[in-house]
């Protein structure tokens, strides 16, 4: 068990600056998914962690231990690649066994470990194989194997399913979980998807431009995204982000696009964006704002329906509706919006407001 | 997916261009070897015969027995009248060097490539591997020492090996081989370790090597093609490495194998046959080398490390 603590961390390379002091406390057992677009930091901010990158300013606490200069194989960390990163040169059972052999590790003791990690993940049968005769998915289940073994306190995964298929990718990302209840390690997850992300977190830490933009649960970020950044990046589809402005009488008013907000949801005349979920539709009732629109595109995905339709003023919006709703493209549907799951936003600054 | 075959006359005109271009590529390569070998089983009548004998017309180690038991004869104004000067039947003098300076080869070629590639290991390691400031400096460094030719440095390079009190040396033999070999093998081998990817470095680390590990554990590995083509590489260089060795050395203690060769031309007269004798001898350590080791120079060494 460790509780990393970053404090005011930095990475600058010359004059560009990837991860910009970062404040950050992961705590035991925590599972924390770093997500981002690429080139946000998160992947440097997990090489720090690891010790892979030298820490240009600020600290960096596993408990109460400074590591901040600890070179990586003193810091007790495992580490899963996208890559996989296997050594070519070993069989399975030699690469899984080479952190323990590293560490001198009475062979008999090795062997027992490997046959458990390898039962566990269930490749006892790859064990003489080399990586080269291995799939993605084995492979990447080798190099989880190779991680696993230390029982280290914590874990860090850079995007480690973005290799994958599709499939492969899902049951990875379970048993991935299933690893983190039984160890009850401390993990730090990095990836741009926000499925992953979603799916694996205690907590999500979004990031851009090595900047913290949110750090919370998944459903406290998606239910309140701090900005228009996160707001689009988590969701899929996307947002409806539709700019306006605020009016005398409170509602929100985009040329013939009207709509109530709760009281006093921001001051009249201010510039905002308005923040619609795709999913947050329903037919119109009571305490509901009624929205018709004209229906441009019907997409059926089996389990519910893409809508894609015109507000009034022009405004084009993605909807994600039971598929029980009969849309025909051309017709105009009455649609009902709950104010309370409205999201907006300054328009200036794009946080929430 | 079919492909329609092509038509088959310029398929055996291709073939045909091809065995012969091969063929007239062999011959550039490996004639001059091949009459080496033959000449050196023939007689300085039968080498410098018109037409020439391609192939010896008996086997005759005569050759090889005179220069190989040059010590044991005794050399005298006598016996060397014995031989006619016209048909090079002299034994050069220097013969009697000969098994010595083969031995002085050896010695100093191995400690060469041996020196070279922990030297050049190492140095290439930590251009390649650690991010330390100043690193691409230090390569064009090591780089540029390649671009002043030799013969410029003979002089110098005398007055310090003399001052050293090293001159007829094998140390200093050494010495000077690793700086002409030490520059080129880091340059290859960083080349090779940048290849490695860089991921496998990571894992090393996080999974408990420090520098030494990683080194041994992934680098060192993973690079034996090019840790085999740099131990042939330094060991060829030394082993037919003329100038240096021509100035810094003087007597048997310390000459090598092309300055003893080099003086079975002598001024009155040049036997063939002994040189070639001589020169098939010179050949065999590095031949066997590359018979030995060419099995190691093989590429894919580093499939399925990563996502391709």
């Amino acid at each position: 068990m460790a509780t990393i603590t970053c404090e005011q961390l930095t990475k600058r390379y010359g004059s560009v600056v990837a991860v910009d002091r970062l404040d950050l406390t992961i705590q035991h057992g925590e599972f924390m998914v770093l997500l981002g677009p690429s080139g946000c930091g998160k992947t440097t901010t997990l090489n720090m962690i690891a010790g892979l990158e030298e820490i240009s300013d600020g600290t960096l606490r596993f408990d109460a231990k400074d590591v901040t200069w600890q070179p990586p194989h003193q810091r007790e960390v495992a580490m899963v690649f996208q890559s996989y990163a296997l050594y070519p040169n070993k069989s399975v059972r030699e690469n899984i066994a080479f952190p323990l052999a590293l560490r001198r590790t009475p062979r008999a003791e090795i062997a027992r470990a490997v046959q458990d990690v390898a039962e566990q993940l269930e490749i006892s049968h790859l064990l003489d194989r080399r990586p080269s005769q291995l799939s993605g998915g084995q492979r990447q289940r080798v190099a989880l194997g190779r991680a696993i073994v230390r029982k280290p306190s914590v874990f860090l995964m850079d995007e480690p399913l973005s290799n994958l298929d599709a499939t492969l990718r899902v049951s990875m990302r379970s048993l991935i979980k299933h690893l983190h209840h039984r160890l009850r390690a401390t993990f730090v997850y990095v990836t741009h998807d926000q499925a992953e992300a979603m799916t694996l977190a205690d907590r999500i830490a979004v990031m851009r431009g090595g900047l913290v933009q949110q750090l919370d649960t998944p459903e406290g970020i998606y239910a309140r995204p701090a900005n228009t950044f996160v707001a689009s990046f988590l969701g899929s589809p996307q947002i409806n982000l539709v700019e306006g402005e605020i009016a005398p009488d409170g509602s929100f008013v985009r040329g013939a696009l009207r709509l109530r907000l709760p009281e006093g949801a921001a001051a009249p005349g201010r510039a905002v964006m308005l923040g619609l979920r795709p999913e947050d539709v329903a037919p119109p009732g009571p305490g509901l704002v009624t929205l018709e629109a004209r229906v441009d595109l019907v997409s059926p995905l089996g389990s519910e329906t893409l809508l894609e339709v015109i507000a009034p003023g022009d405004v084009p919006l993605t909807l994600r509706v039971p598929k029980d709703w009969r849309a025909r493209e051309g017709e105009v549907l009455a649609l009902g919006l709950d104010p309370a799951r409205l999201h907006l936003f300054d328009r200036a600054t794009e946080s929430r407001l | 997916m079919a492909r329609a075959a092509r038509p088959v006359a310029p398929r055996i005109l291709r073939a045909l261009l091809l065995t012969f271009f091969s063929a007239l590529f062999v011959l550039y390569v490996a004639g001059p070897v091949a009459w080496l070998v033959s000449s050196s089983l023939q007689t300085e009548a039968q080498i410098t015969a018109v037409p020439p004998n391609w192939l010896p017309p008996e086997m005759n180690l005569s050759n090889f027995d005179a220069i190989l038991n040059a010590a044991e004869r005794e050399v005298t104004y006598e016996t060397r009248r014995q031989g006619d000067p016209a048909t090079g039947g002299f034994l050069p003098s220097g013969a009697a060097n000969l098994i010595p300076s083969l031995w002085n080869s050896l010695t100093v070629g191995l400690w060469v490539a041996a020196l070279n590639l922990l030297l050049s290991v190492t140095a290439a390691y930590a251009i390649a591997v650690i991010d330390f400031r100043g690193r691409r400096a230090t390569l064009y460094t090591v780089l540029a020492t390649r671009v002043v030719p030799d013969i410029a440095l003979i002089v110098p390079l005398f007055l310090v090996i003399r001052n050293l009190g090293l001159i007829n040396t094998l140390g200093a033999l050494v010495v000077t081989y690793l700086a002409i070999t030490v520059p080129f093998t880091i340059f290859i081998l960083i080349s090779y370790f940048e290849g490695i990817p860089r991921d496998l470095y990571r894992a090393a680390r996080i999974d408990g090597c420090g520098h030494w590990g990683a080194l041994r554990h992934v680098y060192l590995p993973l690079s034996l093609p090019a840790l085999v083509a740099s131990l042939t590489f330094a060991f060829l260089t030394s082993w037919n490495e003329f100038v240096f060795a021509l100035v810094l050395t003087q007597n048997v203690a310390a000459q090598t194998l092309p300055i003893v060769i080099s003086g079975f031309v002598m001024d009155f007269t040049t036997s063939f046959s002994f040189v070639n004798a001589a020169g098939v001898i010179a050949i065999i350590p590095p031949v066997l080398m590359a018979v030995l080791f060419q099995r190691y120079i093989v590429s894919g060494l580093t499939a399925g490390a990563v996502k391709g």
